[in-house]
């Protein structure tokens, strides 16, 4: 059998432990899909697999048992879910054309949860259309809100949601909810002076708790969306770690553009060298220094008025 | 009498209206919910007939009109007080649904007539036009049949929006004219309201305080989370708590105004030496229930309630308070046989 | 149209201190006012609050405030020639009608001592026109007596027992609680015998239990709430009780009624 592994692997297959058999790895940015999809996930499973699918890590499936010469047609199968997921392609019935940078991971943010502050799945499309396909290894992570229940900060970029809390004075009565809330559940960014309550907002991390503890609307959401963007956490042999803030009330585009830009930054410092080709951008930020870095991220980025930029950044983690 | 209307001509009677009214209705604030994207239906001032909305409940009553949610009453200093200016100088028109119509009833009650007339409700009140928007159908949780206030006659207009046109039913002689002139037609108009509620509620005949007794107030103890929502929704809820605010370190000179206040929410019974009266929510469902649908009653000869359902609405932890109602039955089956 | 919010100001004539922190504002004011009445005091730095008539004289009334925290203090302190807004008087009050010649039983602890104060008052000053009268008054402890020096004048004119829950060391009043006292109250004709009630929740339901033990008539025996109170005006709904506003229908209440109120 004559198999070339790097192209396989390019292909979003995997070299399995078992001789001969393969696993077809399907990307689903955001973590949400149509549940239709789940029947041709069922067909390629039970007609090229051993009839059983994992549910990976980063939210895809990984379909294994696949001997390699059906991969063709395990890749004409996974057309409609391709095409549905609206996933980059360079030739339809091809396959995924590249693997190294991940699924997009989300938490299911504002579809479904009530802390969620955007629609997660929906940016997290957005950033796969910008980037996808490429064979940089980034991992992309998108939370809905403080609580990072998608554990962004292990991440290379870690997507947080944020809301700027509105409040309405004259609709205030008092009742104290939003301050108690903020001590008990957030970061005690609130205090009660003069009936109302009074914000700090260097302190405050726009999880929108006070909002949702309002009883009168005093309190609303801002309407523009707001994201507080974490860096290079990583997980790994050498040193894991979790990423640190950059930059606290940024704006979607402003993100997209980061991350675009970390592509061209990388594509020039990586160690071309390096086993298989692959080296965690954070390794690469270490040698190059933070500076370099941030000087290529912030690349004609217009962040808005209200977007704090953290510098420089230390990041600390197990070392081994 | 009645008319029918095209948006145009609707937007120039509102245009008519507003130089003598400030025009309040249900409007949309986008986004403006408790959660992300999600709308809140309230009430806010509108230029014209697109702006109100006419498919969906308010989320909040018309009653912030009349008993703004805070109002300064007067400022003072050392030797003198100052009333503050009303908060608008002209008259209100205000659309509501026939529900809402009835809690008018309700709040003049406590305003006008429950010990001496309150000056700062008056002046609001005073020279206020109101405009029915009929009910084609029940939305979700209304139970206005069952609490008789489904229907209605005591408004100015009614207006029911079908297809492109506005057809409005006129009881007020003063508004004749403008409504002739900016009509496309004249027609017998009978508002739209509702005949059946899914939802229904029953009031015991033999309900009395003893039902404060029963153990069905005790699961509410641990399911109700004292935020008040339910108060602040409602059309007839009218209570407040008065706060000073002081200008100067002595504190003689500053401002006193009222915020609306809810019987569900902490410190509404606390007096200065540390009382307090109605610690569990429990309790304070039931005083909040008893009032809606017993005491209230007992002394004004009607229910408050009217049967909105806003309440219900909102209520974050599912608590329904015509399911409540629904349980004074057993509840004073319950304390009768006790008392056997 | 007349605005009932707006007070008006009312000048300090002297200030009595009881305790600590209970101060007896003797206030300018001309009108015809009913022990168990109280007025709206605007207190600087607090806000408004419901205070009883504890004393009604000729020309002024007397408003005991205890002192609540640190941020009212400046006025206990800083009061010579000051002058506080007021509005009021409101609620019921007692109606003396109900008293007069007849064996009369006041019982009052803490504070709840101001409302009946008025009455106390009259018929010490009248003794011709109560047919045997005893007044219970408790408190916490020593420290916390009120009208001290009115409990002599009021010793001369009718049983008084003063008692405080604990007391460390010597001490001129008794010990235990007013309930204590039922028992050995010494009524002639009990059936007709009257007594008012006034304190903290737990002492008014122990006292009138006690009191109906010992064969008073339900409609013998009145009370008189305290509640939160924004208004004064049937508005604000802080004092409801069923279908009752304290502000409006009481705050003294006759018994046959009060048992009714469920808070």
């Amino acid at each position: 059998m004559d198999i070339n592994t790097k192209k396989l692997k390019k292909n979003a297959f995997r070299v399995t432990k078992e001789r001969g058999l393969t696993a077809s790895r399907i990307r689903v940015p955001g973590g949400h899909l149509d549940a239709k999809y789940l029947l041709v996930l069922q067909e390629i499973a039970e007609m090229y697999g051993n009839g059983t699918l994992h549910i990976t890590s980063r939210q895809g499936f990984e379909i294994p048992g696949i001997p390699f010469e059906k991969m063709p047609e395990v890749n004409e199968k996974l057309q409609p879910i391709i095409e549905g997921l609206q996933i980059n392609q360079d030739v339809p019935g091809q396959g995924y054309t590249s693997s190294g940078t991940r699924n997009i991971t989300a938490c299911v943010g504002s579809r479904v949860c009530p802390y969620g502050c955007y629609d997660t799945t929906a940016f997290a499309r957005r950033i796969e259309k910008a980037v996808f396909p490429n064979d940089l290894h980034f991992k992309i992570a998108l939370t809905g809100c403080p609580n990072d229940c998608a554990k962004v900060r292990m991440h290379d970029f870690g997507i947080m949601g944020m809301t700027l809390p509105q409040f309405e004075p004259d609709r205030c009565v008092s009742c104290g909810a939003c301050v108690r809330t903020c001590a008990k559940k957030s970061v005690e960014a609130l205090k009660a002076v003069n009936y109302r309550p009074v914000r700090n907002e260097e302190k405050c991390i726009g999880c929108g708790e006070c909002v949702i503890s309002c009883p009168t609307r005093a309190w609303t959401r801002s309407r523009k969306k707001y994201y507080r963007l974490t860096l290079l956490g990583r997980t790994g042999k050498k040193n894991p770690r979790l990423g640190e803030d950059f930059i606290k009330w940024a704006d979607e585009d402003s993100i997209v553009k980061i991350i675009l830009n970390t592509y061209e930054y990388v594509e020039k410092y990586i160690d071309r060298n390096a086993p298989g080709g692959k080296e965690h951008i954070g390794y690469i930020v270490d040698r190059t220094g933070f500076e370099e870095f941030k000087r290529w991220a912030l690349k004609d980025v217009q962040l808005p008025a209200i977007a704090e930029v953290y510098t420089p950044l230390y990041w600390k983690g197990v070392k081994y | 009498m009645g008319f029918q209307l095209n948006e145009q001509g609707f937007d120039a009677l509102l245009s008519e209206l507003s130089r003598e009214y400030v025009i309040y209705a249900p409007k949309c604030f986008a986004g403006g919910n408790t959660f992300t994207d999600v709308d809140c239906i309230r009430y806010g001032t509108v230029k014209c007939v697109r702006d109100i909305v006419f498919d969906r409940k308010s989320d909040y009553s018309f009653k912030e009109a009349f008993l703004p949610v805070s109002e300064t009453l007067f400022y003072f200093t050392e030797g003198e007080t100052r009333e503050a200016d009303a908060p608008r100088k002209k008259g209100a028109v205000i659309f509501l649904r026939s529900c809402d119509l009835h809690a008018v009833k309700r709040l003049d009650e406590m305003y006008l007539n429950n010990g001496p007339e309150d000056f700062y409700y008056r002046r609001l009140r005073e020279n206020t036009k109101f405009i029915l928007m009929g009910c084609s159908q029940s939305f979700e949780n209304c139970f206005c049949v069952d609490m008789d206030s489904s229907r209605s006659d005591n408004y100015s207009l009614s207006v029911d929006r079908k297809g492109d046109y506005y057809y409005v039913d006129c009881r007020d002689e003063s508004l004749h004219a403008l409504l002739k002139n900016n009509a496309a037609g004249e027609l017998a108009v009978e508002p739209e309201y509702v005949r059946e509620n899914k939802v229904h509620v029953h009031i015991p005949d033999n309900l009395s305080i003893q039902a404060a007794k029963s153990t069905i107030w005790d699961e509410y103890d641990s399911r109700c989370i004292a935020c008040g929502r339910c108060n602040f929704v409602c059309p007839t809820c009218t209570c407040f708590t008065m706060q000073d605010l002081f200008y100067s370190e002595n504190g003689k000179a500053g401002e006193r105004r009222r915020v609306h206040a809810s019987c569900m929410v902490d410190g509404f019974t606390d007096v200065a030496g540390g009382g307090s009266c109605r610690r569990k929510n429990g309790e304070r469902m039931r005083f909040k229930v008893l009032h809606k649908v017993y005491d209230f009653k007992q002394r004004n000869g009607y229910h408050m309630c009217v049967g909105c359902g806003r309440c219900d609405d909102v209520c974050p932890e599912y608590i329904s308070f015509s399911n409540c109602v629904n349980r004074l039955g057993d509840a004073m089956e319950e304390v009768e046989k006790h008392e056997k | 149209m007349r605005n009932e919010y707006i007070p008006f100001l009312s000048e300090i004539k002297e200030v009595i201190r009881h305790t600590p922190i209970e101060y007896t504002f003797r206030m300018a004011y001309k009108g015809t006012v009913k022990p168990g009445q109280f007025f709206e005091v605007s207190i600087p730095k607090y806000g408004e609050a419901p205070i009883s008539v504890s004393g009604i004289g000729d020309g002024y009334v007397d408003l005991t405030i205890r002192r609540v925290g640190k941020v009212t203090n400046e006025i206990f302190e800083n009061y010579a020639g000051g002058s506080l807004f007021l509005r009021g008087p409101y609620g019921n009050g007692f109606d003396l009608s109900n008293y007069r010649g007849r064996e009369i039983v006041i019982m009052a602890g803490g504070t709840g001592l101001s409302p009946v104060k008025g009455i106390v008052d009259y018929f010490a000053d009248h003794p011709q026109e109560h047919s045997g009268m005893t007044l219970i008054a408790g408190f916490k402890t020593p420290n916390d007596i009120l009208f001290l020096k009115e409990f002599a004048k009021w010793k001369r004119a009718m049983d008084v027992i003063l008692t405080v829950d604990c007391a460390e060391g010597d001490t001129a009043c008794q010990i235990g609680l007013v309930t204590e006292y039922i028992p050995e109250l010494k009524v002639k004709d009990i059936r007709n015998a009257v007594a008012v009630v006034v304190g903290p929740p737990m002492m008014m339901r122990f006292s009138v239990q006690g009191l109906l033990e010992r064969g008073f008539a339900e409609k013998n025996i009145w009370i008189s709430q305290e509640r939160k109170m924004c208004c004064g005006l049937g508005k604000c709904g802080h004092c409801k009780i069923g279908d009752r506003y304290v502000c409006l229908d009481g705050p003294v209440f006759n018994y046959t009624e009060g048992k009714n109120l469920i808070d």
